[in-house]
């Protein structure tokens, strides 16, 4: 049976959701002669401080920047070569990052590393630390650290771990060829999280648009203890931590609550891949894999060193179809972050880049609500949105709060579908933000 | 508006009544036979002068006895007093404009209760001589009177193609039953407390601009 | 190079405002044939004075109130479109301008335009023209020609009433169903009118819930007083009201479940004034006071959010 969730969208269904570009495309490795690693490429942690310094000559996986607390991780360099610069570059975010600047010497000379072995006989006491050691955080987008989600507290009874393969987001295909292409991996890597965890149950939940995915997938979760793999209905936004745990478990995460409240610990199909490597291998998190699409000549599925700058990344897949890109988004259209320029870091986070054309980035006129429910029916969390846009407009933030305005996801389902093509998720976001600075 | 000075000349406290404050339009009083009575022009007039002619003697009785009066029992005297004169108005009316009297009906006894009075009483005349009273009360029964007589006027003639009985639009026109009805009532007030909102609003917005 | 900036999302749906209102034009193009075929030049320029002076007055109060012109979302054409639909074939000229021009002035864009009324402005405008010039509005022509033979047409010129509801047992279920009969110029050919609800349905621009549900209140409390309950349905405005007007998405409510009681409540109010009212036709009626008692239901069913429970374990 397909599980799913009540609300969310089926988003631009006249392109397929963006995928057909890309979805049988396999991965490709892409190495660029320079990168700019970021240091704040995690949330809930402070930025990791370089340990190195200009000149310094560098070797694959080596730390290049060190954890800061105990929910920090490391930063490794990504290519061997020579420090170029250590310097404050403007990356997606408001201000400007600290980054580490490499010249390749393409070499690829890797440090020494030293893997825990199998999975499942490995020291279990070692695999988190192993975990954070890699620098490995959340690669479905959000970069949570990975090392941190694991060690649930001992008030929290935690029984699933749920592998998202959902890949919901339009336009993207990363965690599907990642599936398609190396599924064992994957597994091993939830392996290694439910023996890390202590948990007994995991699924891997994918939606029924990637059947292949879903048998290459079966297959290798075959005789694996406590694996399985659920197949969900494709619809938007189902790779939501909070709409994947109601699909597969029917359990719903308290409001202000984690999904360890729920009993579960969600985790993206990437970052069970990269534990695989960690654990297995003892290789640090250096690339990543990243859909390339939209109007660029050869949209493909890459296989990137972390910190690509991205026009290197749009320039290995033939560069753009367009004289000049409209918006340049890392993620897909739904949630993806608009980059202020092309000379951007993708991160350990970046699962795509999408380029639009000028025509498909101009912003719509807003008009008027006509009051028509579609955002009320498509909201996966069962808010109002249209009332918490008025209220947002009206500055009303105190009844926004009251009218749930914290336990929105942000998908953006309601922006999407609203005929007055109004920003609703926008002025929800702006309204949390005034509401957390305020104290409301 | 509220004059600075405590002692507001007559001729201000008769135009705040007639203007400022039309209980009408800008307090929004007594709606309910502003709302009910007005179908045409004679019946507002008949109602306002009704109205007005409570308004002045009661404020001036309310403001002779304002002393004598203990302040908890103030509501019911003023209540007593206000049902003397319309009981006089109502028989008058009987009397001499029986028509009148018939198209306005129930609507002269509940002058009685009429916000705009008890209002006045309570705001006014409880802290006022007799004299300020008097013209408080018919600034603001003029006011009332006139705001009212305007509402008849339009809807008479929309719905019913004359003003004050005389046909105005030619035997051709197919009168708009709706304004004489009880909606047209409502839509009407509506759009001419709309209009005078805005040239207020206007106006205001102008002087500001000159002092600015 | 300039780059776009903005949070998601950054393509959206396909449909819009406009396209939105372009379908419920096209849905009413079934209606709008069968009401010119049936009451030829008469019907049409009622159409177009209704549907000019629709627009006209949109624009014209835009323009004034220095307000974005937003006529070409099709809104305008769509409630002058309704009104036209709503009136009989032998009013003069100048009750559908009227009624068009306060549908607009007054019920729509006095309360500040598109998706800010609170009454359906084809409706309100209606019960206006039928409040004031009852004699106009009332009095239908039969058709001035029929589809197939009709053993209704073969009567009298004109009928007292814009609805055979008076005279019970006259008419045939066929003659209902294709319009053979007195009324609206564009209420009366059933099955033009279901042509155009399917178009919303398979278009979704509706769902099916408030026509089905209404319609299904109608026939249930037709049965219950003893009427036929086919002919219940068939009869008067209920059908055009159901399908498009009590759909509209301003006056109707948010929620799918509200939408169950709000159309039950406009089955039962038409059902009650039909038995029980001066009027031999209620659908005006029940529809615009179930649009007042719209915003009540919107904030008195509330879902429970995602999240309303307790912690695991």
């Amino acid at each position: 049976m397909k599980k799913t969730f009540l609300g969310g969208v089926h988003p631009l269904p006249h392109l397929h959701q963006g995928k057909p570009q890309t979805d049988n495309k396999p991965i490709k490795d892409f190495v660029s002669d320079t990168v700019c690693i970021p240091m704040n490429m995690h949330i809930a942690a402070a930025p990791s401080t370089p340990v190195v310094k200009k000149g310094d000559h560098v070797l694959m996986g080596q730390v290049i920047a060190e954890a800061v607390g105990p929910r920090g991780v490391p930063v490794h360099a990504s290519v061997s070569g020579t420090v170029k610069d250590i310097a404050m570059v403007q990356q997606l975010g408001k201000t400007a990052s600290q980054c580490i600047i490499i010249e390749n010497d393409f070499n690829d000379e890797w440090v020494e590393l030293k893997g825990l072995g199998n999975v499942e006989n490995c020291d279990v006491d070692q695999i988190i630390p192993a975990i954070q050691a890699a620098g490995i955080i959340g690669m479905g987008g959000a970069g949570f650290p990975t090392h941190f989600k694991l060690q649930v507290p001992p008030t929290k009874k935690v029984d699933t771990i749920i592998l998202n393969g959902a890949e919901c987001e339009t336009f993207l295909n990363a965690d599907h060829r990642l599936m398609l292409e190396q599924p064992g991996r994957v597994v091993d890597g939830l392996r290694a999280a439910m023996r890390a965890a202590k948990v007994e149950q995991g699924y891997i939940a994918i939606e029924d648009n990637k059947q292949d995915a879903i048998e290459a997938m079966t297959k290798a979760a075959q005789g694996r203890k406590g694996v399985q793999v659920v197949t969900l209905k494709a619809k938007y936004p189902q790779g939501a931590e909070k709409q994947i745990i109601k699909a597969v478990m029917h359990r719903e995460v308290p409001s202000g609550g984690l999904p360890a409240d729920a009993g579960c610990i969600v985790m993206n199909v990437g970052t069970a891949a990269a534990i695989a490597d960690a654990v297995i291998d003892g290789k640090p998190l250096v690339e990543r894999i990243t859909t390339v699409t939209g109007k660029v000549r050869e949209p493909s599925n890459l296989r990137l060193r972390v910190g690509t700058i991205f026009l290197d990344a749009i320039g290995a897949c033939g560069g753009y179809t367009v004289e000049e890109p409209g918006k340049i988004i890392a993620g897909g259209t739904m949630t993806g972050i608009c980059a202020p320029n092309d000379t951007v870091s993708m991160t350990k986070t970046t699962n795509g880049i999408v380029v639009l054309d000028q025509q498909e980035a101009t912003s719509m006129d807003e008009s008027s609500c006509i009051r028509c429910g579609r955002c009320v029916e498509v909201c996966p969390m069962r808010l109002n949105p249209y009332h918490l846009k008025n209220l947002c407009d009206a500055n009303q933030l105190k009844e926004a709060k009251d009218n749930h305005i914290m336990d929105c996801i942000l998908c953006s389902s309601c922006s999407y579908i609203c005929p007055a093509r109004r920003w609703i998720m926008s002025s929800i976001k702006n309204a949390r933000e005034l509401i957390a600075q305020r104290g409301i | 508006m509220a004059e600075n000075n405590n002692k507001p000349s007559l001729h201000g406290i008769f135009m705040n009544g007639l203007l400022n404050e039309n209980p009408t339009f800008r307090l929004v009083l007594g709606t309910c036979p502003t709302l009910a009575v007005t179908t045409s022009a004679i019946n507002g007039i008949g109602m306002g002068l009704a109205a007005t002619f409570v308004l002045v003697c009661s404020n001036v009785v309310v403001s002779l006895v304002r002393k004598l009066i203990p302040d908890k029992a103030r509501i019911p005297s003023f209540i007593v007093i206000i049902a003397t004169f319309v009981t006089i108005v109502q028989m008058m009316m009987q009397a001499f404009v029986p028509s009148l009297y018939e198209a306005l009906g129930i609507f002269i006894p509940l002058i009685v209760v009429n916000c705009i009075i008890l209002a006045r009483a309570e705001a006014f005349a409880s802290k006022n001589g007799p004299l300020q009273s008097a013209v408080d009360g018919l600034g603001m029964g003029l006011g009332f009177t006139c705001a009212i007589t305007l509402i008849g006027i339009v809807r008479e003639l929309i719905g019913n193609g004359s003003v004050f009985g005389i046909n105005l639009l030619g035997a051709s026109y197919e009168p708009m039953l709706l304004f004489v009805l009880a909606p047209g009532g409502f839509i009407t007030f509506g759009l001419l407390l709309g209009i005078i909102n805005a040239i207020t609003a206007r106006r205001a917005a102008k002087k500001g601009g000159e002092q600015a | 190079m300039a780059l776009h900036i903005s949070t998601g999302p950054h393509l959206r749906a396909k449909d819009d405002t406009q396209r939105l209102m372009l379908d419920v034009l096209i849905a009413l193009c079934p209606a709008t044939a069968a009401s010119i075929y049936f009451y030829g030049v008469k019907a049409a320029l009622i159409i177009l004075v209704s549907v000019a002076a629709a627009v006209l007055s949109e624009y014209v109060w835009q323009r004034l109130a220095h307000k974005p012109i937003r006529i070409n979302d099709f809104s305008a054409a769509v409630t002058g479109l309704l009104l036209a639909l709503n009136v009989p074939a032998n009013v003069p000229l100048w009750i559908p301008l009227i009624g068009s021009v306060f549908a607009i002035i007054v019920v729509k864009q006095l309360f500040g335009g598109i998706g800010h009324n609170f009454l359906n402005p084809a409706l309100a405008a209606r019960a206006v023209l039928l409040t004031s010039w009852p004699s106009h509005m009332t009095k239908a022509f039969v058709p001035m020609r029929t589809l197939f033979d009709s053993a209704a047409a073969t009567g009298v010129d004109t009928l007292a009433s814009a609805t055979p509801l008076l005279v019970p047992g006259t008419v045939e279920v066929r003659d209902l169903l294709l319009g053979n009969i007195p009324g609206a110029i564009g209420e009366t050919c059933k099955v033009a009118i279901l042509l155009g609800l399917l178009y919303l349905l398979v278009r979704k621009v509706i769902s099916w819930q408030i026509p089905v549900i209404m319609v299904g209140t109608v026939a249930l409390g037709a049965w219950a007083f003893g009427a036929d309950p086919l002919k219940a349905v068939l009869s008067g405005g209920l059908l055009l009201g159901a399908c498009f007007m009590a759909t509209d998405y301003v006056t109707s409510p948010m929620l799918k479940r509200s939408h169950v009681i709000y159309a039950i409540g406009c089955g039962a109010m038409v059902v009650l004034i039909r038995q029980f009212g001066n009027y031999p036709e209620g659908v005006t009626y029940a529809i615009l006071l179930m649009n007042i008692v719209t915003p009540l239901l919107d904030r008195a069913l509330k879902r429970k959010v995602y999240g309303e429970v307790k912690q695991h374990g």
